[in-house]
């Protein structure tokens, strides 16, 4: 990889941030605002019930005095939740944009205009997986920021009239650069456990005649229906193997950085509590970050994406603008 | 003398149609080539072969490169406009110059704002927002700021006023054509690249009908307007088309002895547009001409 290949795929990536402001910008910033507006709307409501603060500021006080661990833990979950609503939607505007971008240019023909300029289809695919893993992310996480501070910075304003310390009460117990470290490298993580169902999205996107999301869909849902039906009517039960499930799967076991860090035994058929500590490793940590880097289904996803990003450049090869 | 373009036996089937039925051609550089058929003759599909944008059978080297395989790597050196105007719709015109100076060694800011001066086009108005001519404007001239061996243009100049089509042509003689490049037009207005061309290939069902210089063509084809009384003469000889202007018979020839057709009337060079009708035959006419080019 060149000097010129960085060049090429910053450009090209630049390029889809200039096509897509709408998912890049102005996406996260909305939501942003909106969480924002919420909380704010939420402590005015407190404050109408709670006259002069008497309650608020005497929990604030309290809060102050719990051991460190409650505080973090308490800490921790605040913020996560504060941001969960950002990297869920996140999740949906990259389907929706990875089922677009091998498609879009095709509809209005700008294909060629694409095409007349000296980069391989290897780059142009390899663009739009980057933005879809580390550029559209990173937005999110700036978006994520924000809010985090603006979360403390309200709650500094609370601590200073409850009269306590917010640097040791809110900020510290927060241990934001820990804090956001776990969420970008939970972000980059979950891209790679979610690679194959980009690559799907990809691959339709580069050869369906129209709304690939929806073929994208199709596709998997029709085949599971018809597993379901062929192994009702010849062994009349479920399949052990399900298409559209394992999907769906790769999806629910995802590690959006809100997930509750629990290992659910799903043979046992409940949930498994037992090692479940309640402190801020609860909500996401470096160690079971690494631990979804040691999984085989990891590995065979990504292996499968990769079969099918190959697919993609092949028929983006062949495509023009009919 | 190095070719830019070499095919054999370019091949191409969409599903019974021929788009192309085994074309030979040899461009050399240094050429300005138009590409003349009727629609639906094959003309963009061969353009597409040349520019990697569809598969083929049979050989084709495009500047030494397969361009089929190759593209990323062949377009160093070959710029293309197609048939309407292709520039992303959503993008600004300083984003469109941004990043094809980023995606193309060869591209030169300067030329293309040069090209740009005298065009109504503002640099922070997104494509969509410019008119259809203004678009060309500034493909052409995005175009022309490339330095590119092989430059391929697919109409052009359609939908845009005479004044913009004449400046456009004599910049691209005058100002970007010389001996290492080569142009390759297409054009249903034959007479506006018509004294510009220096090779002429006519194409229709997938196969060519006619590939030589315009030399030859000035040398081999001539057009005979008949004196009344030896109509009937010419019409013996065999030629290629008649037509009939403000009474008068016109018969266009194929290397007949130029001699004796003086007798018959007078003797004129014939357009490329009434060759092509010739040799195309004409869809409209009652079948003679069709009967005679065939």
């Amino acid at each position: 990889m060149s000097m010129q290949h960085v060049k090429t795929l910053g450009a090209l990536m630049r390029r889809e941030l200039w096509e897509n402001p709408g998912t890049f910008k102005w996406t996260p910033a909305i939501i942003a605002g909106l969480t924002l507006f919420f909380i704010v709307v939420a402590l005015a409501i407190g404050a109408r019930f709670d006259a002069e603060l008497a309650f608020t500021l005497d929990a604030i006080r309290t809060f102050a005095q719990e051991p460190a661990d409650q505080r973090r833990l308490f800490m921790a979950g605040a913020l996560y939740s504060s941001s969960a609503l950002l990297f869920q939607l996140m999740i949906l505007l990259v389907l929706f944009y990875l089922a677009g971008c091998l498609y879009e240019d095709r509809k209005d023909r700008s294909i060629l205009f694409w095409k007349s300029l000296p980069v391989s289809d290897h780059m142009t695919v390899a663009s739009k997986l980057l933005t879809a893993c580390l550029l559209l992310p990173a937005f999110y996480l700036i978006a994520a920021f924000i809010v985090h501070l603006v979360v403390l910075l309200i709650a500094t304003g609370y601590g200073l009239a409850a009269g306590v310390n917010p640097i040791t009460t809110f900020w510290l117990p927060s241990a934001l650069p820990r804090l956001w470290l776990v969420i970008a490298l939970g972000l980059i993580v979950q891209a790679l456990w979610l690679l194959p169902i980009y690559a799907w999205l990809m691959f339709c996107s580069s050869w369906a005649p129209r709304v690939p999301i929806l073929i994208a869909i199709a596709i998997p849902l029709g085949v599971s229906l018809l597993q379901h039906a062929w192994s009702l009517l010849s062994v009349f039960g479920f399949p052990d193997f399900n298409i559209g499930l394992i999907m769906l799967m790769r999806f629910g076991t995802g590690l959006v950085p809100t997930n509750l860090d629990m290992q659910v035994d799903s043979t046992a058929h409940r949930a498994d509590f037992t090692d479940v500590q309640f402190s801020e490793e609860l909500f996401m940590n470096f160690s079971t970050l690494f631990g979804h880097l040691l999984k085989p289904e990891m590995w065979i996803g990504v292996v499968i994406a990769l079969a099918l990003l190959a697919g993609a450049a092949w028929f983006r090869r062949r495509a023009t603008d009919n | 003398m190095s070719l830019t373009i070499r095919a054999r036996n370019l091949t191409r089937h969409y599903g019974r149609t021929h788009a192309l039925d085994g074309v030979d051609l040899d461009v050399p550089s240094g050429r300005i080539v138009g590409l003349i058929g009727p629609n639906g003759a094959g003309k963009t599909t061969a353009l597409k072969a040349i520019l990697g944008l569809t598969s083929f059978k049979g050989e084709l080297e495009v500047l030494g490169l397969n361009p089929s395989r190759q593209r990323d790597r062949l377009m160093q050196d070959v710029c293309f406009i197609a048939d309407v105007a292709v520039l992303p719709r959503w993008a600004r015109v300083w984003q469109v110059i941004d990043m094809t100076e980023k995606l193309h060694p060869r591209f030169s800011r300067e030329r293309c704002m040069y090209y740009l001066k005298n065009t109504k086009i503002q640099h922070k108005q997104k494509v969509k927002t410019l008119s259809k001519g203004m678009v060309v404007q500034l493909h052409l001239a995005l175009v022309m700021a490339i330095d590119a061996k092989l430059l391929v243009l697919d109409e052009p100049t359609l939908g845009l006023d005479i004044l913009f089509r004449k400046r456009f042509y004599s910049n691209l003689l005058n100002e970007y054509f010389d001996e290492q490049r080569t142009i390759l037009i297409t054009t249903h207005q034959v007479e506006e690249v018509e004294h510009i061309l220096t090779d002429l290939m006519f194409i229709k069902d997938g196969q060519l009908i006619l590939n030589s210089t315009m030399d030859d063509v000035h040398e081999r084809y001539v057009e005979v307007m008949a004196k009344p009384d030896r109509v009937e003469e010419a019409r013996a000889l065999g030629p290629l088309h008649e037509r009939v202007l403000f009474g008068r018979h016109i018969f266009l020839f194929d290397r007949t002895d130029l001699g004796s057709l003086g007798e018959l009337g007078e003797i004129h060079r014939p357009s490329v547009a009434d060759l092509f009708v010739a040799l195309m035959g004409d869809e409209y006419d009652n079948g003679l001409a069709g009967e005679a080019a065939a």
